[in-house]
């Protein structure tokens, strides 16, 4: 299995990290993360799907809205990486799936010991999270000329 | 004699009575009544029964159920997810503001 986080990295090297997490096995239906929990671990996606979803209002209840899905190599949860460490969505799978949970202090703790493969990490995890943005942006520009074309064509949605 | 004092007595009592609505239909009438603000005039409602045949035009909402909804917000978020990665690729702005066929935006 090719994780994208660890692109670059040598078998022997991929293989260290891989032996700082644990395999965890998310049964169909069942959640991985909730929105607001502590972050800390990041998953590594070996078997199945796992989905992500926000939480909207849908006619004055809570519904789990989808957001993106994730399929085995890709990675979720890199929350854990980045400050203040709470999940900014929910995960759960959708089939049952298998997921490596790689617990941040022990990331960090490797990365000290071996910075040369912390950097290669380091740097997937920014494409990870710079293609995370750019998507994001381009979804928020879209939405913004939406708003605007609908004032532009009904006038009193201004006042 | 007898009769005498009792056609007086007749006399006397019709007088009396002829006095008394004299007096009555004589008697000068009390303060006027203050003017009293004029009243609206209330229009009856008109009637609104089933024999008028008039049929209330209340729009009834159509709800899809809720399932269906979210399956419609997943099916838009994929959209604009591909629509989205596809200006990521190559950036333009006919690719950023680019329609979808989602029903949201349409």
């Amino acid at each position: 299995m090719a994780h994208e986080l660890l692109n670059g990295l040598s078998p022997a090297e991929a293989d260290q990290v891989l032996a700082l997490g644990s395999r965890r096995a998310v049964s169909s239906g069942s959640s991985l993360f909730r929105l607001g929990d502590a972050a800390e671990c990041l998953f590594l996606i070996e078997r199945g799907r796992i989905r992500l979803s926000f939480p909207m209002l849908v006619r004055g209840k809570e519904e789990e809205v989808f957001f993106e899905e994730k399929a085995p190599g890709e990675t979720v949860g890199w929350s854990a990486m980045v400050p203040p460490y709470r999940f900014t969505l929910s995960a759960m799978a959708p089939l049952d799936a298998a997921v490596i949970a790689l617990p941040r202090e022990a990331l960090l703790a490797f990365f000290d010991r071996a910075p040369e493969t912390g950097r290669r990490i380091a740097f997937n995890l920014a494409i990870l999270v710079g293609k995370r943005l750019q998507l994001v942006q381009a979804m928020w520009m879209r939405e913004i000329q939406r708003a605007v074309e609908s004032r532009s064509v009904n006038p009193a949605a201004t006042r | 004699m007898e009769m005498l004092v009792m056609g007086l007595c007749f006399t006397f009592v019709g007088l009396a009575i002829t006095a008394l609505a004299f007096a009555a239909a004589t008697r000068p009438q009390g303060p006027p009544l203050k003017a009293q603000p004029e009243q609206p005039v209330i229009k009856p409602a008109p009637a609104r029964f089933f024999s008028e045949g008039i049929i209330p035009s209340i729009p009834v909402p159509i709800q899809v159920p809720i399932e269906v909804l979210l399956k419609q917000i997943e099916d838009h978020v994929r959209l604009e997810q591909a629509a989205a990665e596809s200006f990521v690729a190559f950036p333009n702005q006919a690719l950023l503001h680019s329609k979808t066929t989602s029903p949201f935006v349409n």
